[in-house]
């Protein structure tokens, strides 16, 4: 690197210069050893494949990616040659009450059939004490299907009634 | 001792040193008439802190280039770079280390760099390599890193390794055959000249002839995208498909057990969330089986998890609830499901990382390793942790600009695609991983307590891949959530992620490697097996993509089977062309190990 040839040219400032050149190429070096290194040893990653998969996404980056298979494919017809319609349409057996519903709102309906989330609405007196959770989350409310005087139980447990299978308290979970 | 052959195709292997130029053979064979070669320089070897190796005589010495002192009468004689001489310890600078190699030969060839501790050939003029003098070099570190006394949490019991055995391929005996003709039925294979098997409509890539088995659509239950991607995904995971094909977790035997074992204990258990009073304790692995069943019948209409989402809930109830979740919380609580309750049915030990305890954490499971180091005096302290997958950030960087990729191949040509991609800001999987695990500098209120300095230091941390699982599974961060706002808000940014992708470089082994300079050394946890080159190539099968807002987004999965890629949206099972998921913003990404060993089992009964 040859010597800056700034005005100034004072002994102290020639040293400066002198100094930082000193530093830039030891740097330079530092990486140019460690690089031969790793390249002469085979360490480096195997560029070849690297630069081939960048190459092939800015391709199909570039290559139309708006195409219609892509936009609408809720109306075509699928790999099997089916068509569905935008909400399920088989009926499916609640496992929870045993009623029917349609498939495309069985989620729904089992929220609220299992007393679960923040739509759940059966809340009933005995559990209005339990649901001053510490934390203050938003957190679902244990709601007994049927009797509004099931018993209380450890935060941890689930209150018993005989066939029918309850959701979990939530303040089980870790 | 001889060096290997040449990598093949670039791959590296752990031991591997380039044959020595002459001269260095020549040195090495000759060794000046003493046992070791390089045995003089063995005192010489001083490393500062933080590992940099340099040579010096005494501890203060400063070495100048004598030719250079000698001819300027005064100057300093120090150069970017000085060579000592093995032969002689005369000291020159590159300009005057020809020379002296020139008049002094034979012999004086081979010097070393006194301040980097590389060796250079005088007459090749190059930096030259040897295997004993680089175990010199990293005996010498390791030392000198054990005078600070590191700690290092000793490595899990369960991570040594096991005996790696041959594959030995199972037939069915005679009796097996028959019991399999009676107890089971014909699956309906998809036949040739099918119609509907003749591809989807809006597609300009041929598809193939008949739709692979499993494939099927999962309807959508009222918001349930986020679990019918992940079912998708898991649904053709290899090791997961294959263990539950192969009937390693019958549900009617598991709910027999269950039954028992509830009857047994007299009654209803209360107290546990898995056992509803009144019901059997819930088996999601059970429940899952059953999806596998559904799915790989044959049968294609749409399949509604109804069952699984229901158990599901009951095991997750914190999460359950109508509306919009996150895919990735639901990934880590299903495989989360399926330990606990094959853990505490079988009694199987609780540690995760080598997967013995359950077939979730078989596949899933990974062991990632930490590295804190004291800047001021070296001492690292590394902790092991097991993870399910690997969560990265996506640079947010705003300093990129979000070039068009038209820009970026015209101005730089199509062999530089990996530096322009860094200059134009494309965010690369690659590149979220070296971010991962890359040396950060702890911020300074991170002040980390060294045990040998026994104050809080400003220490650097660093992340490593300790073991890899069998199928790796990358969550894309874009989402972020800020609890001081109170608001999330999702990053859109494209993130581009390879087809094949080797770990290697990841790996706990090259991150300690390339700490110590690369040397040519066998590190702790390195597999001189020439197979681990091969344990550490992936193949992308799986990609979950999510579009929209996190209000109100939608999920998608992309599969790759027999390398044809489908998109499955729902119920919706369409072909796609390889472009469209390379161009897909991924938010989660599945990888499967390419080659698979098997290890020697400790249990003796496991066939």
């Amino acid at each position: 690197m040859s010597a800056s040839n700034d005005g100034n040219s004072s002994p102290r400032s020639q040293f400066a210069s002198h100094c930082f050149e000193d530093l830039l190429d030891s740097i330079i070096v530092d990486v140019a050893s460690e690089c031969h290194r790793i390249a002469r040893l085979g360490l480096d990653r195997n560029l070849e494949e690297e630069e081939e998969e960048l190459r092939l996404s800015v391709q199909a980056r570039v290559a139309d990616p708006s195409s219609s298979s892509e936009v609408n494919s809720k109306n075509v017809v699928d790999v099997f040659g089916q068509t569905h319609p935008a909400i399920a349409a088989e009926i499916l057996k609640c496992m929870n009450c045993r009623q029917r519903v349609v498939a495309g709102r069985f989620a729904p309906h089992l929220e609220k059939c299992m007393g679960k989330g923040r739509k759940a609405r059966k809340v009933t007196r005995s559990t209005v004490a339990r649901s001053s959770h510490p934390h203050g989350s938003p957190v679902s409310v244990y709601a007994p299907y049927s009797n509004a005087t099931s018993t209380n139980t450890a935060p941890n447990g689930t209150s018993g009634h005989a066939g029918e299978e309850y959701a979990d308290y939530p303040y089980g979970e870790t | 001792m001889s060096s290997f052959s040449a990598p093949s195709t670039g791959r590296r292997r752990n031991l591997y040193a380039p044959p020595p130029c002459p001269h260095l053979a020549d040195y090495r064979s000759n060794a000046h008439g003493l046992a070791k070669p390089f045995r003089s320089l063995q005192p010489c070897l001083r490393v500062r802190p933080l590992g940099r190796p340099e040579i010096r005589r005494e501890p203060q010495e400063i070495p100048r280039c004598s030719p250079c002192s000698a001819a300027d009468g005064g100057g300093c004689g120090m150069g970017p770079r000085l060579y000592a001489c093995l032969a002689c310890a005369a000291v020159c600078c590159p300009a005057h280390a020809p020379s002296h190699a020139e008049e002094c030969r034979p012999g004086h060839e081979i010097a070393v760099d006194v301040d980097r501790a590389e060796l250079f050939c005088c007459a090749c003029g190059d930096q030259v390599y040897d295997r004993e003098f680089d175990k010199a070099v990293v005996l010498a570190q390791i030392a000198a890193a054990a005078a600070n006394a590191s700690a290092s949490c000793s490595l899990p019991e369960s991570l040594r390794k096991r005996r790696r055995v041959d594959y030995r391929p199972w037939t069915p005996d005679p009796r097996e055959w028959a019991t399999m003709r009676r107890e089971s039925s014909p699956l309906l294979l998809p036949d040739a000249s099918d119609p509907y098997s003749a591809g989807a409509a809006n597609t300009s890539t041929s598809s193939p002839s008949s739709p692979p088995w499993g494939l099927r659509g999962l309807n959508n239950l009222g918001n349930t995208c986020f679990m019918n991607s992940v079912l998708q995904a898991l649904l053709h995971t290899p090791p997961l498909r294959n263990y539950f094909l192969s009937d390693r977790h019958n549900r009617f035997v598991c709910q027999q057990k269950r039954r028992r074992k509830k009857d047994g204990s007299g009654g209803s258990m209360g107290g546990d969330r898995r056992n509803p009073s009144g019901g059997l304790p819930v088996c999601l692995a059970c429940d899952l089986d059953a999806i596998y069943s559904g799915v790989f019948s044959g049968d294609r209409t749409p399949y509604s998890p109804a069952k699984f989402l229901y158990r599901w809930w009951q095991y997750a109830s914190k999460l359950a609830s109508y509306e919009q979740q996150d895919a990735h919380e639901f990934f880590i609580s299903m495989l989360d499901g399926i330990h606990e309750n094959v853990e505490q049915d079988q009694h199987k030990p609780q540690s995760q990382g080598n997967g013995d305890c359950c077939i979730a954490h078989r596949v899933f499971s990974g062991v990632l390793r930490s590295d804190v180091t004291c800047t001021i005096c070296g001492f690292t302290s590394t902790t092991y942790d097991p993870c399910l997958d690997i969560s990265l950030d996506l640079d947010s960087n705003q300093n990129y600009t979000n070039v068009p990729t038209t820009k970026s191949h015209a101005c730089n040509g199509e062999n530089d695609l990996i530096l322009s991609s860094q200059i134009c800001g494309v965010s690369t999987l690659m590149g979220c991983l070296e971010r991962f695990t890359r040396p950060e500098r702890l911020d300074s209120d991170q002040k980390f307590f060294c045990q040998h300095c026994k104050v809080r230091q400003e220490s650097l941390k660093q992340m490593s891949i300790r073991k890899l699982p069998l199928v790796t599974g990358f969550h894309i961060k874009r989402f972020a959530h800020s609890s001081i706002k109170k608001m999330s808000r999702k990053v859109d940014r494209y993130l581009q992620f390879p087809f094949s992708l080797d770990m290697a470089p990841y790996l706990s082994s090259s991150i300690l490697r390339s700490r110590f300079g690369n040397r040519i050394f066998a590190f702790d946890g390195d597999d001189s097996d020439a197979a681990i080159d091969l344990a550490s190539e992936f193949e992308l099968f799986a990609v979950i993509t999510h579009s929209g807002t996190i209000e109100a987004g939608h999920y998608v999965t992309y599969l790759r089977l027999s390398n044809q890629w489908y998109k499955c949206d729902d119920a919706w099972i369409t072909h796609v062309s390889e472009n469209i998921v390379r161009d897909s913003q991924a938010y989660m990404l599945f990888y499967v190990q390419k080659t698979l060993y098997y290890e020697a089992s400790e249990d003796v009964s496991a066939s």
